[in-house]
């Protein structure tokens, strides 16, 4: 018995589909979904329309009890956010936004290393997300990608972001983030120009380096992949599932626990977007911002 | 032609790098060796061959064929003893920081200048072979105007007990101002920009009791919206496992060396260490560049930009002190 989903939008930040690029493609080949045409008939909403209507059409769908997958960001602001994550726990459903890159294989297992004590009591996290080429986001690659490395290092550290502060530009910015125990964290999230043999869009660069009391752990963020060197090219090759993949993982075993939530949820989206617009306020006036949580 | 005559001020483990240096270049020649422990001034002097030593600068500064000085003393002494140095009508290649105040560090660049004599600050890391591949690279326009450096140099070892002078900040002048310069020096001299701002974060992580910060990160804001986030540490472990990365992002493109850019990696059954490739001498290079500016060239290492360096490390621990970012202008 698989779960029926319907895709709703083919819209993004720009000219982004991630529906047709990433979601549609992933639930096709997932072996517990089954795509269908009709919304009113489906258990599922694949929802990526443009952002500024993003949050109330997942509103609506947690409103009539779908669950939903939500391309990232989950809403354009933090009311939004914090609205849907009302309202999904109200109904009782499963809202996964696309935070999909916390599921990197190199991750899942940092993140279990780090939580199992592997480096010590972690002091630092250092993080670069760097995309190559592909379309610049007009909202600024903080609002568009910022999230990923910051949802990222929440889950290697279990630890809120208390205070952020921001600098460089909204195209290629350098966030400094404080949690709790006087942890600190570093992300430089942003795009860079086209780069040979990698395709546009790609992840250029994509590490993190988590320091802890008793050792170091350093994550190559593109991988697992092999490097493959041809007469015509020379570029990494993923191996095993890919993110996406694993994120419907997620939402497949979100709903099959019947408890109305998933391993990632609505409430990481609001914490994500508390930093990413405590950023903004820190790039505005050049001082570190307190995030409130 | 005759040989700069240099006498080595400070018979600490790096005087041993500056005279190996010396060593190698027929253009200069050690006269001489100061250091107030009178049983370290005479072991330097014997391993380097019967040189001559004493206990105070006065005594070096009036022997026969002193042009010059390399002063590897505690960075608190810098000022004191390079103002008696530009007095004397010397040259003066001084280990960083410049001084450990930026006043000491303006007063130097001052009496300098008023003696004609070239001063130099040993920011090392322009010479080594990484930081000169980097400038190259940027200068030829390969990567286009960057916008982002990221250098972290971290080494798990760390002073040698309580007694350390690095370790008192008001010899040091604290971790920014004693090994932090070297990277806002690197940095700023691969942009090519003026800092306008600065924030840090400073951790005592080997220690609680420790007096500096033994792990830093200072972030630079440069008048072209570029960013520099610099790490500086002695707290990672294992100390054994040293490591240097460097990420340059610019409008054209990007450069990266991990820390496996340069090291190769020992699995050893005492542990893993990385082993750095043998490569150019950094130190041969800065002595060559500061006889270079003796003789007239233009100096490779300005006095301009050393007191900078001293203007962005005072601003790190400012900046770590508030928690908040420091306006600078060198």
């Amino acid at each position: 018995m698989t779960i029926t989903v319907a895709l709703v939008g083919n819209g993004g930040i720009g000219t982004q589909d991630h529906q047709s690029s990433m979601y549609g493609p992933a639930f096709e080949r997932h072996p517990l979904f089954s795509l269908v045409d009709d919304p009113a008939a489906a258990q599922v909403l694949s929802i990526a329309v443009p952002l500024a209507e993003r949050g109330a059409a997942i509103a609506d769908a947690v409103r009539a009890g779908k669950h939903v997958l939500a391309d990232k960001p989950l809403a354009a602001t933090l009311a939004e956010a914090v609205e849907i994550e009302r309202l999904a726990a109200e109904h009782g459903v499963v809202v996964v936004p696309a935070h999909h890159q916390r599921f990197n294989a190199a991750l899942r297992s940092a993140t279990a290393a780090v939580r199992a004590g592997r480096v010590g009591l972690p002091w630092n996290v250092q993080c670069d997300f760097v995309v190559a080429g592909g379309d610049p986001a007009p909202t600024g690659e903080l609002v568009n990608f910022g999230l990923y490395p910051v949802d990222v290092v929440r889950a290697l550290l279990g630890l809120e972001v208390r205070r952020v502060h921001a600098t460089g530009s909204p195209d290629l910015v350098t966030l400094l983030l404080d949690h709790d125990h006087g942890v600190t964290s570093t992300i430089v999230c942003g795009r860079v120009p086209a780069l040979r043999d990698l395709p546009p869009g790609g992840l250029a660069v994509h590490r993190y380096r988590i320091s802890g009391s008793h050792g170091v752990l350093a994550v190559d963020a593109r991988k697992p992949a092999l490097q493959v060197r041809t007469t015509e090219s020379n570029g990494l090759v993923w191996t095993g599932p890919g993110t996406v993949d694993a994120l419907l993982d997620v939402l497949a075993a979100g709903i099959a626990s019947g408890a109305g939530r998933a391993a990632i949820g609505p409430h990481d989206a609001v914490r994500a977007q508390r930093v990413i617009e405590a950023a903004q306020r820190s790039m505005e006036t050049g001082q570190p911002v307190e995030t409130g949580e | 032609m005759d040989r700069i005559g240099i006498v080595l001020v400070g018979a600490g483990f790096i005087a041993d790098a500056h005279s190996g240096a010396i060593d190698a270049d027929p253009r200069a020649e050690l006269i001489g060796i100061v250091d107030a422990a009178p049983g370290r001034a005479a072991a330097f002097a014997r391993k380097q061959g019967g040189i001559r030593h004493a206990l105070d600068l006065d005594t070096a500064l009036s022997w026969p064929g002193v042009d010059a000085v390399i002063l590897c003393t505690p960075n608190d002494t810098h000022a004191p003893i390079g103002l008696a140095v530009a007095a004397a009508g010397k040259h003066l290649l001084v280990e960083k920081p410049l001084a450990t105040t930026v006043a000491d560090a303006q007063r130097l660049a001052r009496a300098f200048e008023a003696a004609g004599t070239v001063l130099v600050a040993a920011h090392t890391h322009r010479f080594y072979d990484y930081g000169v591949a980097v400038k190259q690279t940027i200068d030829s326009g390969a990567i286009g105007r960057p916008k982002l450096v990221r250098l972290a140099i971290l080494g798990g070892w760390i002073w040698p007990d309580w007694s350390a002078w690095v370790g008192d900040p008001d010899r040091s002048g604290g971790h920014a101002l004693h090994n932090g310069v070297h990277l806002l020096d690197l940095a700023t001299w691969w942009l090519g920009q003026e800092p306008t701002a600065i924030y840090a974060r400073g951790r005592k992580q080997t220690a609680a009791e420790l007096r500096i910060y033994d792990y830093l990160e200072m972030v630079v804001t440069y008048a072209d919206g570029a960013t520099a986030v610099c790490e500086m540490s002695r707290a990672h472990r294992p100390g054994s496992l040293a490591q240097r990365e460097l990420l340059v992002a610019g409008t054209e493109g990007i450069v990266e060396q991990g820390w496996d850019g340069e090291s190769s990696l020992v699995f050893g059954e005492a542990g893993t260490a990385t082993l750095p490739a043998a490569g150019g001498n950094g130190f041969a290079k800065q002595l060559g560049a500061w006889l270079d500016a003796i003789g007239g060239a233009p100096p490779q290492m300005p006095v301009a930009d050393a007191v900078r360096a001293v203007v962005l490390g005072v601003a790190v621990e400012e900046s770590i002190a508030t928690g908040r970012p420091v306006a600078v202008t060198a």
